[in-house]
């Protein structure tokens, strides 16, 4: 395509833009928000979905024991359990062992455990399984075995965690699914209506560039272009809005405590592109639309 | 192509049942002819042009202009012709929140023409008529006459095969109505085919150019 239609086309929709802006204003605005509560549910995939991956890389199991073991006892069990292939022993933390680093996490607010008069914390005993996949029943076959020891109170492993993560992914994709369907219906709505506005206050000028042989493509292409720098420009906002409360979230919260250390990452620059592609197209879709029920009359 | 030749036969228009605006219409233009649409408010003469410049269709009859049948016309071939073809209308239909500058270089923005390029046609087309002045004006703040030379200007700018006049003297002093009809002359002595539609029989007194008027939508001379 020549340049110079290049050049008229976003001059146009500039024009356009500028001619409509209160429109245009409210319009960036309300498709902003829409995108926003879509982005965030993205960012809470994107979240979960990094958590369950940094959980899969090893699995770790926690034997937690009755009381307090035996030195003896424990050995034992660490031996038997050094004989299985792909086990490895972590560590051992006695109840003393506990309570000293839970005082450490806690640090000024440590006076809560002054309280107690019993350890109420369990002594136990970290494994690893080196190469765990999901479809391995090994872990859940020695969680069984090892539970039914006098000694062992409980056993927890990462993998129980990845499936109840994995079921809050479910939930959380399909209702960003559902809520995404909506707002996407809402922003091509307002979309469509503020182009229409457009079209319309440009109804005598429309009629003269096909008087004088304008192609129908030469007329269209401004407002496919103003429709899709309002969609990229609600896009944009939401992004930056979204970028605005990650910061503040994390500057707000340390979320080290009571979590085992979970960081929380931003949307991927990948996705960001791809949401602000998917932003110009709503609002390349939403000014076809309007311009095509002008263009049949 | 047949660049300048318009050929009509047998061409009905109705707007309704009860509203012909042309009967039977039969004509032939030959390219390079200068020729006068004439007769009296209402005869047809502002809707023989639409037909022409496909802005109206017949309701039958056919009609070659540029060696197109427009009844079987294209979208993108229409904008094409149309391009071939500068009009003049008689309500000028001019942009009114353009500049005079803007208004006459749509013609050639259409078409991608080069910017530099535009802005000298565009100078020199609105010299040729006396609107060098009013280049950054808007229409509503010209007169009639200026109005009606903008209108001018944006349908020769193109240097198009057949030019198309509805009234183009009609909000003009005598003066000035000999001025745009020596251009009109000019633009015809270039090649380029002139249909002028006027009432004006002041117009037509000493002319020596064919002359076909209407009457209630039938030729009658
Ligand atoms: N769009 C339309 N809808 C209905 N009737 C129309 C339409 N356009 C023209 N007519 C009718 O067709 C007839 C011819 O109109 P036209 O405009 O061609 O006349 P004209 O010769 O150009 O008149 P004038 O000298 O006043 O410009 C008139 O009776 C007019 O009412
Ligand atoms: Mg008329």
């Amino acid at each position: 395509m020549k340049t110079s239609f290049i050049k008229y086309f976003f001059r146009q929709a500039l024009t356009n833009i500028s001619d409509n802006r209160t429109a245009h204003l409210l319009g960036v605005g309300t498709i902003a928000i829409a995108f926003l509560i879509f982005n965030s549910f993205i960012l809470a995939y994107v979240n979960i979905n990094h958590w369950a991956d940094e959980m899969g890389k090893s699995l770790t199991m926690t034997i937690y024991f009755k009381g307090q073991p035996q030195e003896i006892e424990v050995e034992e069990l660490k031996s038997e359990l050094i004989n299985i292939q792909g086990v490895t022993i972590n560590k051992f933390v006695s109840k003393e062992e506990a309570i000293r680093s839970l005082a450490k996490e806690l640090g000024d607010k440590e006076g809560f455990l002054k309280g107690l008069n019993e350890n109420p914390l369990p002594a136990s005993l970290e494994i690893v399984f080196l190469k765990a996949d999901r479809e391995d029943p090994l872990p859940y076959n020695i969680k069984k075995r090892l539970e039914k020891m006098d000694i062992v109170d409980e056993v927890h492993y990462s993998e129980e965690w990845a499936g109840k993560i994995e079921a809050i992914m479910g939930a959380i994709k399909l209702i960003g699914s559902v809520l995404g369907g909506l707002l996407f219906l809402a922003t091509l709505f307002i979309i469509t209506n503020t182009i229409k506005l457009t079209v319309f206050a440009r109804e005598n000028e429309i009629e003269i560039l096909r008087l004088v042989g304008a192609t129908n493509v030469f007329i269209k292409a401004p407002f496919l272009i103003e429709g899709s720098i309002q969609g990229l420009l609600g896009g944009l906002l939401a992004l930056i809005m979204l970028l605005a409360g990650y910061v503040t979230v994390m500057i707000r919260a340390d979320f080290k405590i009571g979590f085992a250390s979970l960081d929380i990452v931003f949307i991927s620059p990948h996705i960001a592109v791809f949401l602000l592609l998917m932003s110009m197209i709503i609002g390349l879709l939403g000014s076809s639309i309007a311009l095509g029920r002008f263009f049949k009359a | 192509m047949v660049f300048g030749m318009i050929k009509l036969f047998n061409v009905y228009k109705n707007f309704g049942p009860k509203n012909p605006a042309i009967v039977d219409l039969s004509l032939n233009i030959e390219k390079g002819e200068f020729v006068f649409i004439t007769g009296p408010s209402g005869a047809g003469k502002t809707t023989l042009l639409k037909i022409i410049f496909c802005s109206e269709r017949p309701t039958s009859g056919n009609a070659l202009v540029n060696g197109i049948n427009i009844n079987r016309i294209k979208e993108k071939q229409l904008a094409f012709l149309r391009r071939k073809i500068g009009v003049v209308f008689q309500d000028f239909k001019l942009l009114p929140n353009r500049t005079v500058f803007n208004n006459v270089s749509l013609c050639l923005e259409i078409s991608g023409v080069q910017y530099p390029i535009i802005r000298k046609k565009v100078h020199q087309t609105l010299r040729q008529l006396g609107l060098s002045k009013k280049e950054r004006y808007y229409p509503p703040q010209l007169s009639g006459g200026e109005q009606q030379r903008v209108a001018i200007a944006r349908a020769i700018i193109n240097n198009p095969s057949i030019l198309l006049a509805d009234e183009p003297t009609g909000n003009l002093d005598p003066e000035i109505t000999i001025e745009i009809m020596a251009l009109l002359e000019e633009i015809h002595q270039r090649g380029t085919t002139v249909l002028v539609a006027t009432h004006s029989q002041e117009l037509l007194k000493d002319t020596e150019k064919k002359i076909v008027t209407l009457n209630k939508g039938r030729i009658v001379k």
